[in-house]
């Protein structure tokens, strides 16, 4: 098992080393000069010639990946030059936002979608397997921003049930809080319940061919108990796969979440980041939310590994 | 706008009763309760030499947090604030004011001119490479010969500069120096002012709490007891909020037509529309072809169908501008020379000129951008000219513009209470922004004589005149005025006009 991790851990140098390669690229190659951005309506050519040899933007771009790189692995991510905060401050303030707001969609996710697969595989090829497996697909062709504004219109506005923007510490006031969470979440969750619904059914479909159930339904035993006790674990293998994948996903939805329902989190200080052109605060943000992404996923092969022997042994 | 130039044509002090005429008498004004504000950005702070600049959400809570030496009152004229009266020098080019007394600023330190000295001479020291240094070039220094006089030296005539002064703009609003000395980097997200409102607390990308000022000089005032701004990027869901009652305010523009409209038929709702002056504008680089010609410049002004283009990018609500100054200005014009609309005219023109005419535009990458650049290269195709559309960070347009890289750009002229500062940056010749690069006599006589006229009549047929040139000349074109929104609910009262689209809720009250 030691052996499997530190030949995982290896692995991810690299990927870092691309991730903070490409994430300072993406910066640089974004249309626009941050000198200009910073000067705005002064923009002289004296005047953007002296800010970017003040910020060194004049040097060759390896030369500034490297210092900036430096900077990276000494804890310093640099500041942004339109509110004077480091990114490390505007990270911190916005990590337990979209940390909430993540999990309680992939909660929801599996809430709906663990036991409609359950129902689905049950009854393979039954009319409730093909209306869900037909609503799966529909749901995942709905984008996202479309969901949100008509949960907006409905729960806020028509029913005056939910607020349709806003947000509370959980601290200050854990209830109102849930309430602010509850319609980004969804909006969220009924994008990931398909895909979770989708690879469990087919896994249960595939679990409940195999010999070992045919032998627990001969012995007498109750559908249920096969379902959720023989049945269900062997096929949550995937599950976990597709639930660390979905954190990718869910990533790139909070972008569009925070900023329709106005929740401080990291999507918006991104999406924030990139209107403004703030480079410094982007540049900081995508390297941290990569990292994270790129460490999850270590976690998820880790577990992966715990759970099934084979692929610690190297012959999956 | 008159009583000032009355009063300038006297060159007598003036002395202004200390009132606030903003708001009717005939409606009662109520203290208390709070309303919250749906605001389009997140406010990024409010040191001048970090922000530079305002943005429109960063406008309204300095609105609210500081005060500035004059304001603006309905129809458009300098009315007191921390300054009490003020006086200006034969040439207009030395403005005194007389400051308030017994203002202090929410930490304790007293507001008086050394403090507002401060204020300038931090702004104006190359040293600080200040950004708002750029919008303060005319003005040489601020003097403070006594603890309540505050003397503005400026390097060229402006016959109206109380009204100009009177936005609240990181050049004119008054920070306590106590404030930034002692909390520096801080200092950005810990404004401190004299104004109506107090930062109570300020949550990141979530929510800025003020609240009511007890010791505000202007006694009674203001009524609200809190005033909380939100930023809601999303226009639907700004809306929305608005709907559900979760805010009472929500900034708005034409993009946003639907909702515009759909405000306007709601009972429960107010739309607040205010007709600025300025408008969208458009420069011709005159100094290279085809635009070195005016046949071509006049041809594409005459192929734009403006009611046509309005129902194009806001559903009809962008009103058409065919000179500088706009409904919101007090320059109104019998004649602007505006040229007609007429597609066969602007052909006949083009044949005339006998090249193929091909040429870029500059166009910001946003949807907005792009959509216009398409409508106007429909039009222009149509009168027979190839327009290629070349899209660019917004940012890069005024370094483009400054290094007159470009044949076609977009400019703004935006809402300000004298057309001068505009007018002569944008065509006087020898100006860094004078983008058209006509050097023209009369226009810069008319434009130098403008700026040193107290009398309105005068001046607006100065200024009738140059807008008659330009339009003539074809070096510059306006597509559409600048109308400035805010929705609110039908309780919310006492809100002003949305000046240079700032959104000022410091004065308001709910029924």
């Amino acid at each position: 098992m030691l052996n499997f991790v530190v030949r995982r851990l290896l692995a991810i140098l690299p990927v870092l080393l691309a991730v903070s390669l490409l994430t300072f690229l993406i910066a640089s190659l974004l249309p626009g000069d941050l000198a200009l951005v910073i000067l705005g309506d002064q923009a002289t050519p004296e005047n953007v010639a002296a800010l970017r040899r003040d910020m060194g933007l004049d040097q060759p771009l390896w030369w500034r990946y490297l210092s900036w790189l430096g900077h990276v692995l000494q804890g310093d991510l640099g500041r942004s030059f339109r509110t004077g905060q480091t990114v490390l401050q505007a990270v911190s303030e916005r990590i337990p936002v979209s940390l909430e707001l993540m999990l309680m969609a992939e909660f929801i996710g599996l809430l709906i979608g663990v036991p409609v697969a359950i129902a689905c595989a049950a009854r393979a090829g039954g009319a409730f397997d093909r209306f869900m497996t037909g609503s799966a697909f529909a749901m995942l062709s709905m984008p996202s921003f479309l969901v949100a504004i008509l949960l907006i219109y409905l729960f806020a506005v028509e029913l005056h049930w939910l607020p349709a923007t806003g947000y509370v510490p959980f601290t200050e006031a854990p209830l109102s809080n849930l309430r602010f969470f509850v319609l980004p979440a969804l909006t969220l969750a009924l994008a990931e319940w398909p895909g979770i619904m989708r690879v469990l059914r087919s896994d249960m479909i595939a679990t409940l061919q195999e010999d070992y159930i045919a032998l627990a339904k001969a012995k007498g035993l109750k559908p249920s108990r096969i379902l959720f006790v023989h049945a269900l674990k062997p096929s949550s293998l995937t599950l976990v796969t597709v639930t660390g994948i979905n954190i990718g996903r869910l990533l790139g939805g909070t972008l569009i979440v925070e900023s329709i329902f106005a929740l401080p989190g990291i999507g918006r200080l991104l999406v924030g980041a990139i209107y403004t052109r703030d480079l410094v605060i982007l540049q900081g943000v995508v390297l941290l939310v990569a990292c994270g992404f790129v460490i999850v996923n270590f976690i998820v092969d880790m577990l992966y590994a715990v759970l099934d022997p084979r692929i610690r042994h190297g012959h999956a | 706008m008159t009583n000032i130039a009355a009063a300038a044509r006297k060159h007598a002090p003036i002395f202004l009763v200390a009132a606030f005429a903003l708001v009717s008498p005939a409606q009662a004004q109520k203290p208390g309760g709070s309303i919250t504000v749906g605001q389009e950005l997140e406010i990024s702070g409010f040191d001048p030499l970090k922000v530079g600049v305002f943005d429109s959400s960063g406008f309204t809570a300095a609105a609210a947090i500081f005060d500035t030496l004059t304001t603006l009152d309905d129809k458009g004229g300098a009315a007191p604030k921390l300054a009490e009266s003020w006086t200006h020098s034969d040439d207009y080019k030395t403005w005194t004011f007389k400051l308030r007394k017994g203002v202090k600023f929410h930490d304790g330190t007293p507001f008086n001119a050394q403090a507002f000295k401060e204020n300038f001479d931090r702004q104006k020291d190359p040293a600080n490479k200040c950004r708002c240094a750029f919008y303060i070039t005319n003005v040489k220094e601020v003097l403070a010969p006594d603890e309540y006089t505050v003397v503005y030296n400026l390097t060229d005539p402006s016959v109206n500069w109380p009204a100009v002064i009177s936005i609240q703009s990181t050049n004119n609003v008054v920070q306590s120096p106590t404030a930034w000395k002692t909390k520096g980097d801080d200092y950005n997200r810990n404004p401190v002012g004299t104004g109506p409102y107090i930062l109570k607390s300020w949550t990141a990308g979530d929510r800025m709490v003020l609240e009511k000022n007890p010791d505000y000089w202007n006694k009674g005032h203001p009524y609200l007891d809190r005033i909380v701004l939100k930023p809601l990027p999303d226009a639907q869901s700004r809306f929305a909020s608005l709907q559900s009652g979760e805010a009472d305010i929500i900034w708005d523009d034409e993009n946003d037509a639907d909702n515009i409209m759909k405000a306007q038929k709601d009972s429960k709702l107010t739309v607040h529309t205010y007709k600025g002056s300025g408008a969208q504008v458009y420069a011709f680089n005159t100094k290279v072809a085809p635009f070195d010609d005016v046949r071509v410049r006049q041809a594409l002004v005459m192929a734009i169908d403006r009611p046509k283009m309005s129902q194009a990018i806001s559903n009809g609500l962008s009103r058409p501008a065919s000179n500088p100054y706009g409904d919101g200005s007090w320059v109104k014009c019998k004649d602007d020379g505006a040229l007609p609309f007429d597609v066969e005219k602007a052909k006949a023109l083009i044949k005339d000129y006998g090249k193929p005419v091909e040429f870029k535009m500059l166009v910001t990458a946003t949807p907005r951008g792009r959509m216009i650049g398409q409508v106007l290269q429909q039009f222009w195709k149509r009168a027979g000219a190839n327009m290629e559309i070349e899209q660019v960070d917004q940012a890069t347009i005024p370094s483009r513009a400054f290094t007159r890289q470009f044949q076609m750009t977009p400019w703004r002229i935006v809402d300000l209470a004298d057309p001068d500062p505009q007018m002569y940056a944008n065509f006087r010749t020898g100006s860094p922004l004078a983008l058209a690069g006509l050097a023209d006599p009369e226009l810069d006589r008319l434009l130098d004589h403008a700026r040193v006229t107290a009398d309105i009549g005068q001046r607006t047929d100065d200024y009738c005149a140059i807008s008659r040139l330009i339009n003539k000349e074809a070096i510059w074109f306006w597509t559409f005025q600048n109308t400035y929104y805010a929705l609110s609910s039908a309780k919310l009262k006492g809100f002003p006009k949305i000046y240079n689209s700032v959104i000022d809720v410091s004065n308001t009250w709910l029924e």
